[in-house]
Order: C-alpha cells, then sequence, then structure tokens
C-alpha cells in the first residue's frame, strides 16, 4: 500500500516534470517562429541589409522571454568587410621589381579600416596579413559576417584612373528555398551595388581622382550575398610608385570612406 | 648425347627471344620520335588562306582603357570554324606587333576556336598568351571584351564564349578576370560599350 502511494507521487512527479518540460520546447519553437531571420528567406533578409543589418549585440525573441531585464537600446554598428585581394604566394600583379599588388592592397586596406573607424562604422578585413586565401574562402568569410558592403582592392600598373567594378552577372540562378546559387549569389543584391558603385565614384571624382564604373568578371563579387564592389586602383599617370606613396594612398582612402558614408546614409543606415 | 626434342625447343625459344627483342627495340625508337611529334604540333597556327576580307575586330588601348572599332583586312576562310580562328588570330597580330596598343607577348596564339551548337565558342589560347598578358582588373576585361566582341560582331549567331588555355580551364587569365565560366556575348557588349564610352 506505502509503496503504491510512493509510485503515484513519484509517477506524478515524472508527469509534472514531463509537462514543465513540453512547455519550455513549445515556448522555444514559438520563439524562434516569431524571429524574423528563421522565417524569411535569405534573399529576403539580405536585401534589406544597407537598411537594418544583422545586429549581432541584440538578443534574440527566444532568450528575451528568459530575461527579465529589458533590451538595451544601443544603435547597431554597421559592418563593412574590406578584402584586401590576393595575398601570400598570390603576389598578384608585380607592378614593379618591389612594388606588389598584395602589399598595396593590405596598405590601402588598412587606412581605409581606421578612415571607416572615424565615421562611426565598424570596418574588419578579409585578411589582415601576407596570407594565402581562395576566392570561395574570401566570399565565404564575408556572408558569413552579414556586411552592409563588401570592398575587395586591387591595383593595377596601368594608368587611366581608379576602376570601381560590379559583378558581370547575367542572369539569376536556381534559388532553392533557403539555398541559393553560388555563381550567381550576388545577382540580387546588385542594385544596391550600383548604387554604391555611383556613391563611391562621385567621392573619388569629388577628390579631383579620375574613376571609372564598370562591371567585371572578378571573383568572389558573384558569390558575396551583401552590397559588393570591387576597387582597383591605378596610379593617375605612368608613375607606378604613387601606388605606394603614403599621401596618394591616403587620399584615396578617404575619398572611399566618404563614397561608402555617402552611400550607407542614403540607403537609411544609423551610424 | 642431346635428345633431339630439347635442341628444337632450345632453337624455338632463342628465335623467340630474338624476335622479341626486335619487337621492344620498334618500340623504343616509336616512343624516342613521338615527342617531336608533339612539339611540331604546338605550331598550330597554320599559314593565312582564304579571300581577303575588311572585318571590324574589337581593339584594347591600354593608354586609355579602351576598346575601339577597327577595320582590317584579313584571308579568312570559308568554313565557320577557320573563319573564327582566322578572326582572332588577325586580332592577335595586332597584340604582338612592335606598336601594339595592347601589347602580348610574340608567342601568344590562339590554338584553335571550336564552334558548338547552339552559338558557343570555345577559345583555346596558349601559355604564352597568358603570361604575356598584364595584370589587372582592366587590363584582364580589355582582352576578354576584345576577343568576345570580335567573335560577336563577325558571327552573330554566338550567344556564350568560353576561354580554355592549352586545352584546359584555368582560374583567371593573369590573377583577375574569371575563366571558369562561359561569358554571355550580350553582357560583353554591355562592357564594350562602356569601354568605348570613355
Amino acid at each position: 500500500m506505502h509503496s503504491n502511494s510512493v509510485g503515484r507521487d513519484s509517477f506524478a512527479r515524472y508527469q509534472l516534470a514531463a509537462s514543465a518540460g513540453i512547455l519550455v520546447l513549445a515556448l522555444s519553437l514559438i520563439g524562434a517562429q516569431s524571429s524574423p531571420q528563421s522565417t524569411a528567406p535569405q534573399g529576403q533578409t539580405q536585401s534589406q541589409v544597407p537598411a537594418a543589418a544583422p545586429q549581432s549585440g541584440q538578443p534574440s525573441p527566444a532568450s528575451q522571454t528568459a530575461q527579465v531585464a529589458p533590451p538595451v537600446a544601443t544603435p547597431p554598428k554597421l559592418l563593412i568587410m574590406i578584402d584586401p585581394a590576393h595575398g601570400g604566394t598570390e603576389s598578384g600583379a608585380v607592378l614593379n621589381p618591389t612594388i606588389l599588388e598584395k602589399d598595396i592592397t593590405l596598405a590601402l586596406a588598412r587606412r581605409l579600416r581606421l578612415d571607416l573607424g572615424t565615421r562611426g562604422f565598424i570596418a574588419e578585413l578579409v585578411r589582415d596579413s601576407d596570407v594565402n586565401l581562395s576566392t570561395d574562402d574570401r566570399a565565404a568569410k564575408a556572408n558569413a559576417a552579414h556586411p552592409v558592403l563588401y570592398v575587395c582592392l586591387h591595383a593595377t600598373s596601368e594608368s587611366g584612373g581608379t576602376g570601381i567594378y560590379t559583378a558581370m552577372l547575367a542572369e539569376n540562378g536556381e534559388t532553392n528555398g533557403p539555398f541559393i546559387d553560388w555563381n550567381t549569389a550576388q545577382f540580387s543584391f546588385l542594385p544596391a551595388s550600383r548604387t554604391a558603385q555611383h556613391e563611391i565614384s562621385e567621392a573619388m571624382q569629388k577628390s579631383g581622382m579620375p574613376a571609372r564604373s564598370l562591371s567585371a568578371p572578378l571573383r568572389p563579387l558573384a558569390n558575396v550575398t551583401s552590397p559588393a564592389l570591387a576597387i582597383e586602383l591605378a596610379p593617375t599617370k605612368a608613375d607606378v610608385s604613387l601606388l605606394s606613396a603614403s599621401d596618394f594612398q591616403q587620399n584615396v582612402s578617404t575619398a572611399l570612406a566618404n563614397g561608402i558614408a555617402q552611400f550607407l546614409s542614403a540607403s537609411g543606415a544609423p551610424r | 648425347m642431346i635428345p633431339r626434342q630439347f635442341l628444337i625447343t632450345v632453337i624455338i625459344l632463342f628465335a623467340l627471344a630474338i624476335a622479341m627483342s626486335v619487337y621492344v627495340w620498334q618500340l623504343r625508337r616509336r616512343e624516342i620520335r613521338s615527342p617531336q611529334l608533339t612539339e611540331k604540333n604546338e605550331h598550330v597556327a597554320p599559314p593565312a588562306s582564304g579571300a581577303m576580307e575588311r572585318v571590324t575586330v574589337y581593339v584594347a588601348y591600354d593608354s586609355g582603357g579602351e576598346l575601339r572599332a577597327q577595320s582590317i583586312s584579313i584571308p579568312l576562310a570559308a568554313g565557320r570554324q577557320q573563319r573564327a580562328e582566322g578572326l582572332l588570330r588577325g586580332l592577335m597580330s595586332l597584340y604582338t606587333a612592335k606598336d601594339s596598343t595592347h601589347p602580348l607577348t610574340a608567342g601568344a596564339e590562339i590554338r584553335q576556336v571550336f564552334l558548338v551548337d547552339p552559338g558557343i565558342a570555345v577559345v583555346d589560347v596558349n601559355s604564352a598568351f597568358v603570361e604575356g598578358q598584364v595584370s589587372g582588373v582592366l587590363p584582364e576585361e580589355l582582352t576578354i571584351a576584345s576577343l568576345v566582341q570580335t567573335l560577336a560582331t563577325n558571327m552573330p549567331e554566338l550567344a556564350r564564349v568560353k576561354i580554355l588555355v592549352d586545352g584546359k580551364e584555368q582560374e583567371t587569365l593573369a590573377g583577375h578576370a574569371d575563366l571558369t565560366g562561359f561569358y554571355d556575348v550580350q553582357q560583353i557588349a554591355e562592357v564594350a560599350k562602356q569601354l568605348s564610352a570613355q
């Protein structure tokens, strides 16, 4: 008799624990479903990137249910991903026997990171040292960070002004639910990329530097799921050593930062 | 006394050994000759043949980063494939000339052009073509736009162009322009327009 009552009590406790577990699970599921990032297709979420970038510091609705304190209302910092092209054994163009493209792009990328930082943005480099990275790795790193803009830096010895490039894409690839075609991942972001191209081109020309806007068959632009540009630094006259000059690099960096700030401001992105 | 049957067997085996030696020696000689034949095949540009024709080619100008349409007279054969090869070889003769506006090394060649229906051209260039290419987004784009736009202007049925290097797919032309996919002729026409409008 006594053992029967103990058995019933423990059965009741198990039932209670199971019910509580199911309730917690149900609440978590409801919370997860109400999260816009989990339900919206990737393309839609990404297309809103300049206006509302993914906020790493903001708690998810699921965790909000567990928290007592209200969420901290800090404005999100916008992330710009800067990719100094080439690196490691892949030196890029040999601009002259002592100047390699990989070194120029890294130096300019570091300057641009500083200039964007002073304007209230967060800028990260895809590589911050002399390392080999494939174009797929670069795109994967940029896509994982969900930047509001991806800027790939190049340099050439051919004079004729700075080139500002968007991806050359003829048509959109196959999209299957949240999965998009790697080779045409940039397609839905092309209009935003062209707006950024226009703003940066204007900023360069305002600074007295000739700039050309073109599209180019250049990886990894086509694989990036955010507005994406490639910027090819070129000497304004047939003097390649100008590319490594501190003043020249600083002028380019300032103009680029102004153009990027203008693009993000036009997109309504907060700082 | 050696048995007769044993003697016959030894003679037959000896004859077989000599025959095998001769056969192996001939195989060796053939193997030595074959690399020389391959080397000869590398000179793929045949002497120009066919009637002289006036055609439009798109020439890259490095100085201003431009692409300009230019009319030249070259001998062109009647066959579609030979015609495509003739067009690009005519263009290459401008780029390998001494006063070229978009210099490529002297050994740069178009090995072959394959036309695949519907509307695909596969252009096979040699490694000297790639080695002589100036590295950079714009210089490489100029080369590709020049090749594709020249072909497309003279062969209106063309829709896509693929570029191979020594018969194999290469990742980029000289570190920048992507060679892993097909070039859409309409897109290159847009780029050519942008490059001509500078």
